[in-house]
């Protein structure tokens, strides 16, 4: 069901990777994703791999929690492959009509798959040990000196936390809408590119009137709770750097060290 | 000086016409006068329409008064500087638990309000344990808000309000969008803060709920209709029926005079029906399982083993907790869910084998959604209906004359509504034309998921007679979710109770409801009369308890010359 994936959730837990500042674990992910782009050979991967996994088991969220998030992504990772096998020039492995497989394609493909699944399983670890809000909190300290300039970092974190909460909210809608239409008759799968484009205005137009609908409703219990902009904002939890935080740096600098001498293997 | 106090409030909503120019649309609140005292508790009751959500959000500034004023504890809400303290003394619940959620964490989002008022951390902490506490949700406090059902949805919006620490809570239909078992406990919580002398307001379509209130002031287009003490207002029957509301069932059959008819329940003061209809066209539903996420580490099962039948012709109400499963298997009876295993037969046909295609199983089952209103999405009235019949292939004259006859089936003016847009219709109008939109296909069996839902009294009314004249007109069979229990008593010939995913109960309203009990002792409820009944009975012995409608109720106490 659709309330089941998992990408972008939060799994509570205590483990020292829940409490680090999310400043710190924003930061690596961010590094840990860059890294990724610089690794290319298998030995790279292998640290950048046996890193996450360290980091999940520190995190004590399930392996099989995390791998349910990756199924709502399967179909891109496999098509990514696909096209990477297929479109590279080199040596040529296999060749059959127009489909041929190149050594090099072959490589770059199961590179490309690779890096997908560390991606998103990395950027999930992110989500699933941060409270949204902290998350959000952290965001808006790291854009703060960017607010001189005329970011507006506040504003930007709140509709983090508002597009974080209400994406399974519109997904549930979006559901039943379809699921209503469909009761109606309405056909999504048959016919060509632009019947099936049309066939999504019964939903479409359902589906903004119902935002514009939670918009109106939250804007106004956002007032009715004394919202008025981030002066004067306090927070339950601040968040702090602790001690943690310098022991999870050290490890970055030394994880980053790894994958750039993995280079040269 | 009162806690709250409102002179001559008027407000005004203004739309721009076609010149650009500010014309007024409606008045909303016409000239209302009014005070609040510290720590009472009052119940606003009215029509849809008739101002009170209006009133209610000028309490705290909310919506800016046209002419008139409103004063909270000596601060005028047109005081801009005053207006963050206005709202600290006056917080307000809404009516969807759902879109009054700002954070995703629990805890978090009853922080907000603190948070915004700038108070300091650990008074922060300790507001948000204590108001998690007084909802009785402290246990799920580091859980995901879309996790929640309704109800512990809208107790987090309470805790969110409590946390501010205000003098006075304003609740706008709080319990419109629950099941019985979460109203229950969003009005018990409302109960226990005023006992702990909080002000509270209470918007209501639920006349059981205004009793408890110690004043009922009731509104008809924009003006005070009556403020008085609950029975002063459920002793006055015409007062009642002219403001479109309806009398609590406890004081229809205490003023029930003997030889007279009850006039306050205007859609069938009914005789139970007790026939049973021999099953040939209806449906059969065998063995059904159903199982979210099959195979997955989430795998739940939502149905488990359901085997039922309902008669051609017939009605048959579901009743059962929001997440018992009725809406998974409702989706079952039109294909938009295949069961893993079991199988749906309608008629001779079984919709469950792959080999009927899902055209022809929507030309013969109809589903009416919960809220079918929000599926409407054509520029027309005419148009939208005809959405439905065209997927089915119908064209051309007998297209037109199906939109017709749908349109005045559900009991609208054809001529006059066709080209309206349906977003400019009223809230009831629109679930009848969303409604028409599928009785338009025809079906055979139609089936409705709690078509009355967050309607006022007058038009949950009007609804059921629409039912109603569905059935009799068209003489198909209907199938009804509610959470009504009066409605499942008086509209049923067969009544299927689900529980956990399993039908645990079926028979006539008359073999279900005889099992009170039972049905409590999973959460759910039985017709208010019923339940009168119930505790008559342990002062008067002899009489018969399962009875489920007023008329037979008053007979029966005349029977053995019992007066209230």
């Amino acid at each position: 069901m659709i309330r089941d994936i998992t990408l972008g959730q939060y799994y509570p837990g205590k483990s020292p990777i829940h409490r680090l500042d999310a400043r710190t674990k924003i930061i690596a992910t961010l590094l840990f994703i860059v890294e990724l782009f610089v690794v290319n050979n298998f030995w790279g991967f292998v640290i950048a791999a046996a890193a996450m996994f360290a980091v999940i088991g520190v995190s004590r969220v399930p392996l099989s929690f995390i791998f349910r998030g990756l199924t709502a992504v399967f179909l891109i990772i496999i098509f990514t492959f696909l096209i990477n096998l297929f479109m590279v020039d080199g040596r040529v492995l296999w060749h059959w009509g127009i489909l041929t497989i190149t050594y090099e394609g072959l490589r770059r493909a199961f590179f490309m798959a690779v890096r997908l699944v560390l991606l998103i399983i990395g950027s999930s670890i992110l989500t699933l040990c941060t409270k949204p809000i902290e998350l959000t909190d952290g965001l808006e300290k790291l854009l703060k000196p960017l607010s001189k300039i005329g970011v507006p970092s506040h504003e930007i974190a709140l509709m983090m936390t508002i597009a974080l909460r209400f994406i399974p909210t519109l997904m549930e809608e979006t559901d039943k809408i379809i699921k209503a239409q469909q009761a109606r008759g309405a056909d999504f799968e048959s016919g060509n590119i632009v019947q099936r484009a049309k066939s999504l205005i019964p939903i479409l137009i359902p589906l903004f009137i119902s935002s514009f609908r939670i918009a109106q409703d939250l804007a106004l219990a956002m007032e009715a709770r004394c919202y008025h902009g981030g002066d004067g904002r306090t927070r339950m939890n601040e968040i702090h750097f602790k001690k943690g935080d310098v022991v999870a740096g050290i490890i970055l600098v030394l994880f980053l060290a790894a994958i750039i001498a993995s280079r040269y293997i | 000086m009162s806690f709250i106090s409102v002179r001559n409030l008027i407000v005004d909503f203004k739309r721009v016409d076609e010149d650009g120019k500010e014309v007024l649309a409606t008045r909303a609140i016409d000239g209302v006068s009014l005070d609040i005292e510290k720590g009472s508790f009052v119940a606003v009751v009215g029509m849809n329409g008739s101002g009170k959500s209006t009133l209610a959000k000028c309490l705290n500034g909310l919506i800016v008064p046209t002419s008139g004023e409103v004063v909270v504890d000596g601060m005028n809400t047109t005081d801009e500087s005053k207006i963050w303290d206005v709202r600290k003394r006056i917080a307000m619940v809404f009516q969807n638990p759902d879109n009054q959620i700002v954070s995703s964490i629990v805890e978090d989002d009853v922080a907000f309000g603190p948070e915004n008022l700038g108070v300091d951390p650990d008074e922060i902490r300790k507001r948000v344990d204590e108001a998690l506490q007084r909802v009785d949700m402290y246990d799920c406090k580091d859980k995901g808000a879309h996790m929640l059902s309704g109800g512990q949805k809208q107790r987090i919006a309470i805790a969110g309000a409590v946390a501010m620490r205000p003098e006075c809570i304003v609740f706008d239909e709080p319990t419109a969008m629950l099941d019985p078992r979460g109203r229950q406990q969003v009005l018990e919580i409302i109960r226990d803060l005023n006992a702990n002398g909080i002000t509270a307001v209470l918007i209501t379509h639920y006349m059981e709920e205004a009793m408890q209130a110690d004043r009922i002031i009731v509104m008809k287009d924009g003006k005070i209709f009556s403020d008085s003490t609950p029975n002063e207002l459920f002793s006055n029957v015409e007062l009642i029926e002219s403001a479109g509301l309806e009398m609590p069932t406890r004081l229809a059959l205490k003023n029930a005079k003997p030889g007279r008819s009850i006039s306050v329940e205007n859609v069938k003061t009914g005789t139970v029906l007790e026939k049973n209809v021999p099953v040939r066209n209806g449906l059969k539903v065998q063995n059904l399982r159903y199982v979210y996420n099959s195979g997955m580490p989430g795998e739940t099962v939502a149905i488990d083993d359901m085997s039922f039948d309902i008669a051609e012709g017939s009605i048959c109400g579901v009743i059962g907790h929001t997440g018992s499963g009725k809406s998974t298997m409702l989706q079952h009876l039109n294909g938009l869910l295949k069961p893993n295993e079991g199988e749906v037969y309608v008629g001779e046909t079984c919709i469950t084998d792959g080999k009927t295609k899902l055209v022809d199983i929507r030309r013969k089952v109809g589903l009416v959604f919960q809220y079918p209103e929000y599926q409407l999405f054509e520029e027309t009235v005419a148009k939208d209906v005809a959405f439905g019949p065209k997927n089915l292939g119908i064209t051309g004259d007998e297209l037109d004359e199906t939109v017709k006859k749908s349109i005045e089936i559900v009991g609208l003016n054809y001529d006059k509504i066709k080209d309206a847009s349906p977003f400019e219709l009223s809230g009831g109008m629109k679930r009848r034309v969303a409604i028409a939109g599928v009785i338009a296909m025809k079906p055979k069996i139609l089936i409705l998921d709690e078509p009355t839902a967050g309607l006022d009294p007058r038009a949950h009314r009007e609804v059921l007679k629409m039912v109603r004249n569905i059935h009799e007109e068209m003489g198909i069979t209907i199938i009804f979710v509610s959470h009504n229990m009066r409605d499942i008593a008086e509209m049923s010939d067969k009544v299927l109770v689900i529980n956990k995913g399993k039908l645990m109960m079926e028979g006539t309203p008359r073999e279900v409801f005889a099992r009170k009990d039972e049905l409590e002792s999973v959460g759910l409820t039985v017709p208010e009369v019923r339940t009168i009944m119930a505790e008559l009975k342990d002062k008067y012995p002899q009489i018969n308890e399962n009875i489920l409608t007023l008329d037979e109720a008053v007979k029966e106490l005349e029977k053995h010359n019992i007066k209230l």
